[in-house]
């Protein structure tokens, strides 16, 4: 009984410990993966931005790959800030108010993600001046999330 | 003995003027509200005056800001007659906004930037009151400030303002371009932009030696960079069009997007603002003197 109830709670702790590990390997995941992300992200606006300005001609297959970036990474953020992946699981500058208020960032990634897919549907339809319009709209989803949830750089 | 009929006619048109001004008192104009309401964006005053973090309602106050002097809460600046500001008048707000100073005398503390909001125009601040007239009354009590001793004590503040404080409206320079002029005036006076780009000194007032040269320690402990045209630690290699993205939409040139205090000032401020005053006020920044200052990164 006792050599039972010893292995029990030795296994117990074993599963505990593979569950905190798993747990921490995901958050460590998570940071490197949004930070990939979010670099893809600056990349697609660099892309953009002499197109919007209007210093290099428009060009559809540029506008078409860099908006596809935007929306899939888009469409990846809430997944990549599962819960225990703030600051106490390694050097990132996501805010812990990110989980204090999820269901705002939440919503605030939904309107990045939607604002994004209207984007590439507009570079997929070739409409230069929609796109053009659309731009500082995406633009401005992703100021919304860094003013209250991103370390100030 | 009868009054003339001159006499008579003169008092019935002074009541017609009465009428007629108290009918003008009782509907705000439409066009000074609307104007007021550019004043208002520029001037910035959303960001203090409300408590975004915890939803609160627009101008009913509470937001915090953390100073080295302390924490100070924006007030309510709604029209509600008991918390906020029902019971002043046009000239009362004139005086806060021009000389720092309550209806009853007493200093506002300078965390409320009438340094910068004493150089705005008598139009200006009219069409300011008049859409401040036209906000929603929200009956939100103050939050008193937290602010460390001796700091908190309103009569000192007499000595800071003499100090640091030159009341006075704006004056454009005639030697100046017209939109270096205007893109002066909504720097300085409307969208107090140096009170957190212009590094402080030991009593807290702006260091003018070093104007717009950045803080490490700027509201919220936040880092603060240089704008001035400085080639390696300004903006001095900055475009105008990077200028202008970053005014409007909060973009830098490596394609990020800018947070903190800066991205709440794109979204109540530079980003409300008409193309044609973006462009003086990048005007403006690029005829500052560069101050070599490299503000450094905050590590973690």
């Amino acid at each position: 009984m006792k050599l039972r109830f010893g292995l029990t709670m030795a296994l117990a702790v074993v599963a505990g410990a593979a569950a905190i590990a798993e747990a921490q390997t995901n958050a460590a995941a998570s940071i490197t993966a949004r930070q990939e992300a979010m670099k893809a992200n600056g990349g697609a606006m660099r892309a953009l931005t002499p197109i919007v300005r209007g210093e290099r001609p428009w060009n559809q297959q540029t506008a078409v790959q860099a908006a596809t970036t935007l929306a899939n990474t888009a469409k990846a953020v809430p997944g990549v800030f599962p819960q225990g992946s703030g600051p106490e699981a390694g050097k990132t500058d996501a805010l812990p108010r990110i989980w204090q208020n999820w269901s705002d960032f939440q919503s605030k990634s939904r309107a990045f993600e939607a604002e994004s897919a209207k984007l590439l549907q507009l570079a997929q339809a070739g409409d230069e001046a929609g796109f053009k319009a659309q731009f500082p709209i995406v633009g401005r989803t992703c100021g919304g999330c860094h003013e209250n949830y991103r370390v100030k750089k | 003995m009868r009054p003339p009929r001159s006499v008579m006619a003169l008092v019935a048109a002074m009541l017609l003027w009465l009428v007629g001004a108290s009918a003008a008192l009782a509907q705000p104009d439409a066009e000074a509200v609307r104007r007021g309401e550019y004043i208002f964006n520029a001037g910035g005053c959303l960001g203090c005056h409300t408590d975004t973090k915890n939803n609160g309602a627009p101008l009913a106050g509470g937001r915090a800001l953390a100073t080295p002097f302390g924490t100070f809460y924006g007030p309510n600046i709604t029209p509600d007659p008991d918390h906020g500001l029902g019971q002043w008048s046009e000239s009362d707000f004139v005086r806060a906004m021009r000389h720092g100073e309550r209806p009853d005398g007493a200093n506002l503390f300078p965390v409320f930037p009438y340094t910068a909001f004493t150089r705005i125009t008598d139009a200006d601040l009219r069409n300011l009151w008049a859409y401040l007239r036209s906000v929603p009354a929200v009956a939100t009590p103050n939050r008193p400030h937290d602010v460390r001793f001796p700091f908190g004590v309103r009569p000192f503040l007499t000595i800071w303002k003499w100090l640091n404080f030159e009341p006075g409206v704006f004056r454009p320079d005639p030697g100046r371009p017209a939109d270096v002029n205007r893109g002066a005036y909504l720097v300085e006076a409307l969208a107090h932009c140096g009170e957190c780009h212009t590094p402080r000194t030991m009593t807290g007032g702006l260091d003018t030696s070093r104007r717009f040269a950045g803080t490490a320690d700027g509201p919220d402990g936040e880092r603060v960079p240089n704008i001035t045209p400085h080639p390696a630690t300004g903006i001095g290699k900055w475009s105008t069009g990077d200028l202008l993205d970053v005014l409007k939409l909060g973009m830098v040139p490596d394609g990020d997007f800018v947070g903190g205090s800066m991205g709440e000032v794109v979204r109540n401020t530079t980003g409300k603002l008409a193309d044609g005053d973006l462009r003086a006020i990048v005007a403006y920044l690029k005829s500052l003197p560069p101050v070599d200052n490299q503000v450094p990164r905050k590590t973690r």
